[in-house]
């Protein structure tokens, strides 16, 4: 694929957070995805889009090991994070996923309260020494999902009992909460409505200064609001990768402008 | 939105490599293995029971189905008869040729053991009776050789088993270290050995006093009448209440009461059955006590919630295009469940008839209060409507009675009588298994 | 006539019935079953029903209610001051039904003719004798009264038959002419077998609450017959147990209560972790092969029955129990039957319970909380200590209530492996006993069946049964609630 020469010209090397080289994904006999290549770099928002089936949250869900969950799920290829093979027999991956955070399609506060909620990352990682310190990360987490006005009063109530847009918005405070590096967020909007979808929206873009973020979209619309890249994927390849608007509005491969004006997906 | 701009930009704590996990992940990597290994040492001691279990009751059990018995020639001529019937004690004299003869038997063999009459009587219990019986019931074998095995007592039986021990026996006045000494004789010549026992599979409660002649066949009867009556009741009674709960009830209070009703019927203690069919079928209903058809109507009030459970999921698992196909071409609404979806539905709820007949097989309690307890096991039923109706016991009520009784010899017999009800259980599981995977649609 | 040949009869009709109704019905459609409204087996079937239904049902009904009639009747006629004083009527009328019997034993067999059976005396004929040979033993001699009573009774049931006989007979013959007279071309037969066929489904289903019913009018009626000789008070409120056959029993709950708790929370700390953990690594850790092999494993516990159990608290768990605490160990143990050797085995029995419940509940915590919390960097432990259990918990706080109710009202372990003596005692390895185990002994036992030393079973069943329904609904409740949660 000659395009993959164009990424190595477009992205400066020492921005680089994640890099992926010849990734291969079976479930069981499937092959779900193949041979992928992509850098991802940091403090950008970075969208994979695709079809349904395509393969794309596979592959986010490769790069904090969720796939490790799935007992038939096989994974080849070399991920890296800050240079760090992530699939090196030596990486926890449960320090893996502190680092990298995830945010999941369906909103899925626990049952418990908001703070709660917030708190569970930092407790389990001991990142707090008492319970000030760890006040005071819940409200940091909270402020920056954007959701500390709406909830500060009530944070002894449980996080179910929250709309849907606030709901996500807590998972996302919840993912922040542990500090990560990254943070992976899979169709975060697809379970919201046109407002809370545009609030989610607005927090991704402020995310951006502080951290690398990886979004799968459905939306091709939400893919050009919010990512400054776009990956696209098709029947678990990488099509194509560059900058947003140049996806959106120059395609080089006859798939991506088949896909983008609506011919397939 | 403007909360966020407070703290400014993030300073995100940079970790050590992850090639290195830190001091607290080690720890928390321990206790996650804990976790498992407390996990795996539940599953390990869960297995563990059941291999005791198993263990226990196949080495305590197996016994139960062997026998030690004296096998002896004899000849009783006809004069002897007649003396022996004459006298006053007439077991007596019978058990005075016994003697002869075993010391006629061992000559010819050429071993000499000292013995008294008395010592036969402890060996081999009550032989003078079983002798005088058999040449009463047939006169024609008098002066013939005739060849008996006669059942060993129950302790002599324990020795060979090793359940007795000559430690065990020194102040017992049942059988002494002496006695012993003549076992060993006699089954070293071969005159005592082990043989299959066929009297434990078929032969009936003997009594208290008469381990060695206890069978479990008469409550293995009494256990087939009262599940062939539960079976007969329960099957269509249970389909009928699944048909209607699942097919026509409206939704209303009265089908949800009889479906609170029957999630807690089905774990009302079994017991409390047994009280409602002494109240109620032998004390109002005037039904004779211990039969197996009041066993019966008990065990399937007892394991009907079970069959409508299972048969309502059975139901619930043909698919509703089914249903709308035969109301499609102009089928009533009963046309369709008693054509298309009933005997869709027959395998599921065949597999879950026999597990709730396995599971009233192996119930005991409501069976001892409608006196259905082992002794009263003591003839086999004489036809169809006395199998019903005559006083019988079942198998683990059976299994009961002789767990209860004091004579230790009776233990065996209890450990033998579960390995014959399991293997009636895992013959219906096996059943069950069968049908299911041979029938089964996944839809 | 006897009651089979009723029934046969009955049939019969039915069967003649049907055919009947089937012909009638195809012949005014002109022999074209085109033309009928349902197939002609629904004719048939019709007339058969209307022919069954109403003559079974009255048949019934006067079996149940004859006696009664007849008892009352029989009563109304005995002069008042036979009854002797520390008797009562319902003794009298079961020595009436007794001889009763022996006469119609003393019929069948030949030896006195029916009319002798109606006009014999106790002043010329030693009946008592007479019926004694007929091979149904009579406690005392029969006076003229009972002997009168009895005559009276077998003249008043056979009366009572043979118009049992005729009405149903009667009803049997009306349906069938009714039923053929309704078989005509535009008869909608089949929707009224349909109808009919849809009563005996409701009537099937009713069965679950006549089964309640039955058991609760059962244990009142009985209990309330015990509280009448022996005090409430002294039930509830008394500390010992000492029933003797002789009377002056103390019938008090207490002793009982305790045994059954002390065993049930013996059998619960058993039970309890290793099923949890067991369902928490067959769900969470094990790999498929691992689930195929342990979790059948452990359900075979479930399948045994408790027999097999008591047995084994009994001959094996007991003398183990006695080398390690008897009086060659550490000596806390006198017998091999004890709270521990029955909690124990009960623990083993309940292992299944616990954890296939729970097994299914954890299963239905959903898959995204276990990925929000992955997804954090937990592990899998802190995922389950900390989010799924909490999830779960209602859930499993209802498996284990159902699991307590099964130890409360489990017999046979009890009856074998925990003792007789009901006492109230902290040491878990001395012999105590349990409600269920008593409602055996007292039942089972060679006591008059109105002394309060047996109607003292019916209240423990009461009490039993009282306790395990309130157990089961809460659990049921709580665990219905639970899956509306998550659905």
């Amino acid at each position: 694929m000659n395009d993959m020469r164009k990424i190595e010209r477009d992205v400066d090397m020492n921005d680089v957070k994640i890099s992926a080289k010849g990734v291969q994904v079976y479930y069981g006999t499937t092959h779900a995805i193949k041979d992928v290549d992509v850098l991802i770099q940091d403090k950008t928002v970075t969208a994979f889009i695709g079809p349904s089936g395509c393969g794309k949250s596979t592959f986010l869900r490769c790069l904090n090991r969720m796939n490790d969950t799935i007992d038939i799920c096989r994974v080849t290829g070399d991920i890296r994070i800050d240079g760090d093979d992530i699939y090196d027999k030596r990486v926890d991956p449960v320090q893996l996923r502190a680092k990298v955070g995830m945010v999941f399609q369906k909103p899925n506060p626990f049952p418990k309260s908001i703070y709660d909620n917030v708190a569970y990352g930092p407790r389990i990682h001991g990142m707090a020494k008492n319970k000030a310190d760890l006040d005071e990360i819940v409200e940091r987490a909270l402020r920056r999902g954007a959701i500390w006005d709406e909830v500060k009063d009530r944070l002894d109530a449980p996080g179910t009992g929250l709309s849907g847009g606030q709901q996500q918005r807590l998972c996302i405070a919840r993912a922040v909460a542990t500090e990560p590096e990254v943070l992976l967020m899979d169709e975060p909007c697809s379970a919201l409505d046109p407002i809370a979808t545009g609030q989610v929206e607005e927090l991704i873009d402020e995310l951006r200064n502080d951290y690398s973020v990886v979004i799968v979209t459905h939306s091709m619309q939400q893919a050009a609001r919010v990512s400054q890249k776009t990956a696209f994927f098709h029947l678990g390849n990488l099509v194509e990768y560059g900058e947003t608007g140049q996806i959106f509005t120059n395609p080089q491969d006859p798939r991506t402008e088949s896909y983008i004006s609506g011919k397939i997906g | 939105m403007t909360d966020t701009n407070m703290d400014g930009p993030a300073t995100p704590q940079r970790k050590n490599s992850l090639m290195a996990p830190d001091a607290r992940t080690k720890q928390r990597n321990a206790a996650e293995a804990r976790f498992k290994a407390y996990g795996i040492i539940a599953i390990l001691i869960g297995v563990f029971f059941l291999v005791v279990l198993a263990a226990s009751i196949l080495r305590n059990g197996l016994p139960a189905f062997t026998q030690t018995v004296v096998e002896l020639e004899f000849t009783l001529t006809e004069e002897q008869y007649n003396d022996a019937e004459s006298k006053v004690l007439k077991t007596a004299a019978y058990k005075e040729f016994l003697v002869t003869a075993f010391r006629e038997n061992l000559s010819e063999r050429g071993v000499e053991v000292p013995f008294d009459e008395s010592a036969i009587d402890r060996i081999v219990g009550q032989a003078g009776n079983t002798l005088r019986t058999y040449f009463r019931a047939n006169e024609d074998q008098l002066g013939q050789p005739v060849t008996f095995s006669l059942g060993a007592s129950s302790r002599v039986d324990g020795y060979f088993k090793g359940r007795v021990t000559r430690e065990d026996l020194s102040n017992s006045r049942f059988l002494n270290a002496e006695d012993l000494d003549i076992v060993d004789v006699l089954a070293d010549v071969g005159i005592m050995k082990q043989q299959f026992n066929w009297t434990f599979v078929t032969g009936k409660d003997a009594g208290v006093d008469n381990p060695g002649g206890a069978g479990i066949g008469a409550s293995v009867i009494g256990s087939f009448f009262m599940m062939l009556v539960v079976l007969m009741l329960a099957l269509p009674i249970g389909v009928a209440a699944s048909i209607y709960l699942e097919e026509f009830a409206p939704k209303n209070r009265w089908t949800d009461l009889i479906e609170v009703n029957i999630s807690n019927l089905a774990a009302v203690p079994s017991i409390v059955f047994g009280i409602l069919g002494l109240a109620v079928f032998i004390q109002l209903a005037g039904l004779p006590q211990s039969a197996p058809l009041v066993g019966g109507l008990v065990l399937t009030l007892m394991t009907l919630p079970t069959i409508i459970i299972s048969t309502r999921a059975s139901l619930k698992a043909v698919p509703p295009s089914i249903r709308s196909a035969a109301l499609g071409v102009g089928a009533s609404k009963m046309q369709s469940v008693f054509h298309h979806v009933l005997p869709l539905a027959m395998p599921g709820i065949l597999t879950g008839t026999i597990i709730g007949l396995a599971q009233a097989l192996g119930e005991t309690a409501p069976l001892l209060l409608i006196g259905m307890v082992g002794f009263v096991a003591r003839e086999y039923p004489d036809g169809i409507v006395s199998g019903f109706t005559d006083a019988n016991s079942a198998m683990p009520a059976q299994i009961y009675t002789w767990a209860a009784r004091a004579d230790q010899a009776f233990y065996e017999k209890a450990w033998g009588g579960i390995i014959v009800l399991l293997v009636f259980l895992l013959a219906m599981n096996v059943l069950a298994i069968i049908l299911r995977r041979r029938f089964e649609r996944r839809w | 006539m006897p009651l089979s040949w009723i029934v046969l009869t009955v049939l019969a009709i039915a069967a003649a019935g049907y055919v009947l109704g089937r012909g009638r019905a195809l012949q005014s459609a002109g022999g074209d079953s085109r033309k009928l409204h349902s197939l002609p087996s629904y004719y048939g079937t019709n007339v058969a029903m209307k022919v069954i239904v109403p003559s079974l049902l009255i048949l019934l009904v006067w079996l149940l209610v004859q006696p009664i009639v007849v008892s009352r009747a029989v009563v109304a006629n005995v002069p008042e001051n036979v009854v002797a004083s520390g008797s009562s009527m319902g003794l009298f009328m079961s020595d009436v039904r007794r001889v009763a019997d022996g006469l119609d034993a003393a019929v069948a067999q030949g030896s006195l003719t029916r009319k002798e059976a109606f006009d014999i005396r106790t002043e010329f004929t030693n009946v008592t004798q007479r019926i004694n040979e007929a091979g149904v033993a009579l406690g005392s001699a029969v006076t003229p009264e009972t002997l009168r009573a009895a005559q009276e009774f077998r003249t008043l049931n056979r009366i009572g038959s043979i118009a049992m006989s005729v009405v149903v007979a009667l009803a049997a013959l009306g349906g069938i002419a009714f039923g053929l007279r309704e078989s005509v071309a535009g008869f909608r037969a089949r929707n009224v077998v349909e109808g009919g066929v849809r009563l005996l489904l409701i009537g099937a289903a009713s069965i679950a609450i006549l089964t309640t019913v039955g058991i609760v009018l059962s244990l009142i009626f009985n209990t309330i017959e015990f509280f009448r000789i022996y005090p409430a008070a002294d039930f509830f409120l008394s500390l010992t147990w000492q029933p003797s056959f002789g009377g002056g029993s103390s019938l008090g709950i207490w002793p009982l209560l305790w045994g059954t708790l002390y065993i049930s929370l013996i059998a619960l700390a058993v039970a309890v972790p290793i099923g949890l953990f067991a369902a928490i690594y067959l769900s969470e850790y094990a790999s498929k092969p691992v689930r195929a092999i342990a979790k059948p494993a452990l359900e075979i516990l479930a399948g045994i029955p408790t027999i097999v159990y008591g047995l084994f608290a009994l001959l094996t768990v007991g003398p183990i129990l006695m080398v390690v605490f008897g009086d060659d160990g550490v000596g806390w143990m006198r017998s091999a039957t004890s709270v521990m050797t029955a909690g124990l085995v009960m623990g083993i029995m309940l292992i299944p319970f616990v954890s296939s419940l729970s097994d299914d509940i954890i299963n239905s915590v959903p898959q995204a909380m276990r990925d929000g919390s992955y997804g954090l960097g937990a592990t899998k432990s802190e995922t389950i200590r900390q989010v799924i259990l909490p999830a779960a918990l209602p859930g499993i706080v209802g498996a284990i209530l159902l699991a307590a109710s099964r130890a409360i009202g489990e017999t046979m372990i009890v009856v074998l492996g925990a003792g007789a003596a009901a006492r109230l005692s902290l040491n878990p390895f001395e012999a105590m006993t349990t409600i269920t185990a008593k409602i055996v002994s007292q039942l089972t036992g060679d006591s008059d069946f109105n002394s309060p030393e047996a109607l003292v079973a019916f209240a423990l069943g009461m009490t039993l049964f009282v306790i395990t329904l309130g157990l089961n609904v809460f659990a049921l409740y709580i665990v219905r609630k639970y899956r509306e949660q998550y659905e």
